[in-house]
């Protein structure tokens, strides 16, 4: 293998090829505006493949790369850029750069026929860009920035549709819900660069680095050239967590995804297997030397508390894809709890098992919506293609879509021989581990993960035995074209084990979750037995119940209108919620702001208005008459004496000498009469 | 012997009809004749006047002299007046008023 080993040098110009190659079929195809821009998406993004692959056999546990860059200076202050390659990153960038390439593929046939489809592709190239930049940075403030960008070309995505109202809603909630993490980002940005003055993450946050090096002395942060208050560095950490929140959608801020549906399915694929909302866990491990106990016990909290409540809605939905946006936030819930227990590698290893199988779960309900959506047009009926109990009996007539989707939610579910077994194994093994070593409240974390994760073989369950068993409603459906399908059959090999670990039933030896620090717990071997087996069995138990509820051609209906059931379809009512909280109470400021525009500021304004007016009416008159008059006066009396003299002036010889006589006489009596 | 008041008060008399003439009459040369009229009262005066000067005679002199220019006054007037008809075919003064324009 050695013809594929590479200096430093051309691995940061490898990763930068990965970087500007999507980006460039951004620009190209937005210039050209072909209506094909497939072609030139896959050899970029495929050109992006290979390069991270190449990076990723250099790089993986073998060494950690950082080049940089002097980016811009300020002052005496100098902010670098850069490229840092270390396990994480080069994990990221083929999981983004592989499922980017297979959902492009998948795209061209799922696509096919839309008139934007050059910006469909156009955008595809941005987001993958934005991602790829995300992962490879060196600098906060260029995550940042890149950060921005992932949310902008969401949006974009998101609202591809956008004569579609719901879609063009969808994509202003995404983006709207997705500022206020950036603020938090943003607040945490501020907070390190004050405290350490550089937002070099390899300086930060190695070990011994900045952050590391930074102690708590008296209930003061000290750096090296900053003291502060302690609570700023837990405010530091919950910032950057607020920021991972939206993008990751975690309670509370997770409402924008069931919404971002709205977009194309391939495009709710790629958002929920490895990009936009693998960036929030990605910026969780970036930072993750920052984050103090009470952050982490926020973190651990709100994810166990978003992947249970998500489990409970995705129980009743009955849109195929708001079943699976649910079961996303569910299972960014327990990346999240593992981040925040200290799971830091059994977090991006579920990370990654998650990226495949959950892209198969949207690619394959994708090709059944796509070809119920067919048959609707080809019949011209009337119903919606993406409403579970609407479908029924699938299973022979679309096997392939059947068996890959089974796949991917024996893995979702977490049933052994899967990807999903390992990794999610992994995060409740550890939980429980790590919940040895505390009491209290603590000691329910991984009892609810569990539950969590029978929820999730329950409600997956009941979207594969709505969808693909009982009676068949609609004849003649047939699975997807080759193209989509090919891409599932990849996929689902991706879902089972033999990718991540050599044996099926323990994550212990998985090459991917050596890679990065083992959480620091200490292990009981008891759980490792124990947990598995509980957990599976009572899995398979719950298969079976959901298959009796759902699976036989005569489906029994539950009763739909408990308390329960409306609350979990109407998602706990936090829609309702955050509108009668903020889009209401906003709307009422506004209306009351507008009340005082017109009532008070433009009262003021007319009223001065008014006053302007009397004061230019009094002036206009003192002018008419005082200063024209005077004027006027001035000219009239000019004229009057000029009349007068011209009286003189007859133009007769005679009246002139009258007038000499009249003058010299006057004159004369004037001298010596008087 | 006859006082030299009388001479003066004809003289004035004589002036005053001259001025009369001037200012009232409508012919350039009924005018003509009130400034002869006017002249004489003046030579009237100076050759009274000239009884207190028997020895150089300065009166006479001057009288002489303001006939004499007299005569050449009214020479040159007459050549005006003769122009004026021609051009404006008419003597009458108060017709006659391009000094206005």
């Amino acid at each position: 293998m050695d013809f594929l080993t590479f200096s430093a040098n051309t691995l940061c110009l490898l990763s930068l090829i990965a970087l500007v190659f999507p980006f460039s079929s951004f620009l190209v195809i937005l210039q050209l505006k072909k209506s094909q821009g497939a072609t030139i998406s896959i050899f970029n993004i495929s050109v992006s493949l290979i390069a991270s692959l190449l990076v990723f056999i250099n790089v993986w546990n073998s060494t950690t790369l950082q080049q940089q860059v002097e980016w811009f200076q300020v002052g005496t202050v100098s902010i670098s850029a850069g490229i840092l390659l270390n396990n994480l990153s080069v994990l990221m960038m083929v999981l983004v750069s592989a499922i980017s390439l297979l959902v492009h593929i998948y795209s061209i046939s799922y696509m096919k026929g839309d008139e934007n489809i050059y910006k469909y592709w156009a955008y595809l190239g941005l987001f993958c860009f934005s991602m790829m930049g995300l992962v490879i940075s060196d600098s906060l403030l260029l995550i940042y920035m890149f950060w921005e960008l992932v949310g902008m070309s969401s949006y974009l995505l998101i609202g591809f549709w956008f004569t579609k109202d719901a879609a063009s809603q969808a994509a202003k909630k995404a983006f709207i819900m997705n500022r206020i993490g950036d603020l938090g980002f943003l607040t945490g940005l501020m907070i390190i660069y004050s405290q350490f003055g550089t937002f070099d993450i390899g300086r930060l946050f190695n070990v011994g680095g900045l952050v590391d090096s930074a102690s708590i002395i008296n209930g003061f942060w000290i750096s090296e050239s900053a003291s502060v208050p302690v609570i700023w560095l837990t405010i530091a950490g919950l910032a950057f967590f607020i920021g991972a929140m939206t993008k990751s959608a975690q309670f509370p801020l997770h409402t924008w995804l069931p919404d971002a549906m709205q977009g194309p399915t391939s495009v709710s694929s790629l958002i929920h297997a490895a990009t936009m909302v693998a960036a929030g866990v990605f910026l969780l491990g970036r930072v993750y030397p920052l984050f103090d106990s009470i952050a982490l016990n926020t973190i651990t909290v709100v994810g166990v508390f978003t992947a249970f409540m998500a489990a409970t809605i995705a129980l009743t939905q009955n849109d195929i894809k708001r079943i699976l946006a649910y079961s996303t936030i569910s299972q960014l819930g327990f990346m999240i709890a593992a981040m925040g227990i200290g799971a830091y590698g059994e977090s991006i290893f579920h990370l990654a098992t998650h990226a495949f199988f959950k892209c198969l779960l949207f690619l394959a309900a994708g090709s059944v919506i796509h070809q119920l959506h067919h048959y609707k047009e080809h019949h011209s009926l009337e119903f919606n293609h993406q409403d579970i109990r609407l479908m029924g009996g699938l299973r022979k007539q679309m096997p392939i879509a059947f068996i890959t989707m089974c796949i991917a939610a024996a893995a979702l579910a977490g049933l052994p021989f899967t990807s999903g077994f390992l990794s999610k194994d992994a995060i409740l093994i550890t939980s429980f581990e790590w919940a040895e070593g505390y009491h209290g409240f603590k000691k329910l974390v991984p009892f609810v993960l569990v539950l969590t994760s029978w929820l999730t073989v329950f409600y997956i369950g009941r979207l594969i035995f709505k969808v693909f068993f009982g009676k068949s409603n609609y004849k003649g459906v047939k699975d997807a074209p080759w193209p989509m399908t090919r891409i599932l059959l990849i996929l689902a090999f991706f879902s089972l084990f033999p990718l991540f670990s050599v044996n099926p039933l323990s994550y212990d030896n998985s090459w991917l979750l050596q890679g990065f620090v083992p959480a620091g717990v200490k292990p009981f071997d008891i759980f490792h037995l124990l947990v598995p087996i509980i957990v599976t069995g009572i899995s398979a138990i719950i298969v079976l119940i959901s298959y009796k509820l759902y699976g036989g051609t005569a489906t029994k209906q539950l009763p739909e209108n408990g308390l329960l059931y409306r609350f979990s379809n109407r998602a706990w009512y936090l829609d309702r919620v955050y509108d009668l909280l903020f889009v209401r109470s906003i709307t009422a400021l506004s209306i009351i702001s507008h009340k005082f525009d017109t009532l008070i500021v433009d009262g003021l304004v007319n009223s001065l208005a008014g006053l302007a007016r009397i004061i230019s009416d009094i002036i206009h008159w003192f002018d008419r008459h005082v200063v024209d008059g005077l004027v006027n006066g001035i000219a009239s009396l000019a004229s009057k004496t000029g009349d007068f003299a011209r009286q003189f002036q007859t133009g007769k010889l005679q009246h002139y000498l009258i007038t000499m006589l009249t003058l010299v006489v006057t004159f004369f009596i004037i001298t010596y009469l008087i | 012997m006859i006082p030299l008041s009388h001479f003066m008060i004809i003289s004035a008399a004589l002036f005053c009809i001259g001025l009369f003439a001037v200012l009232t009459k409508r012919n350039a040369i009924q005018i003509l004749i009130g400034i002869e009229f006017m002249i004489n009262a003046a030579i009237l005066n100076f050759v009274a006047a000239g009884r207190f000067d028997r020895v150089a005679g300065g009166g006479q002199m001057f009288a002489l002299f303001a006939i004499v220019l007299a005569a050449a006054g009214v020479a040159v007037a007459l050549a005006i007046i003769l122009n004026v008809y021609k051009h404006f075919r008419t003597i009458n003064p108060d017709k006659i008023d391009t000094l206005k324009n």
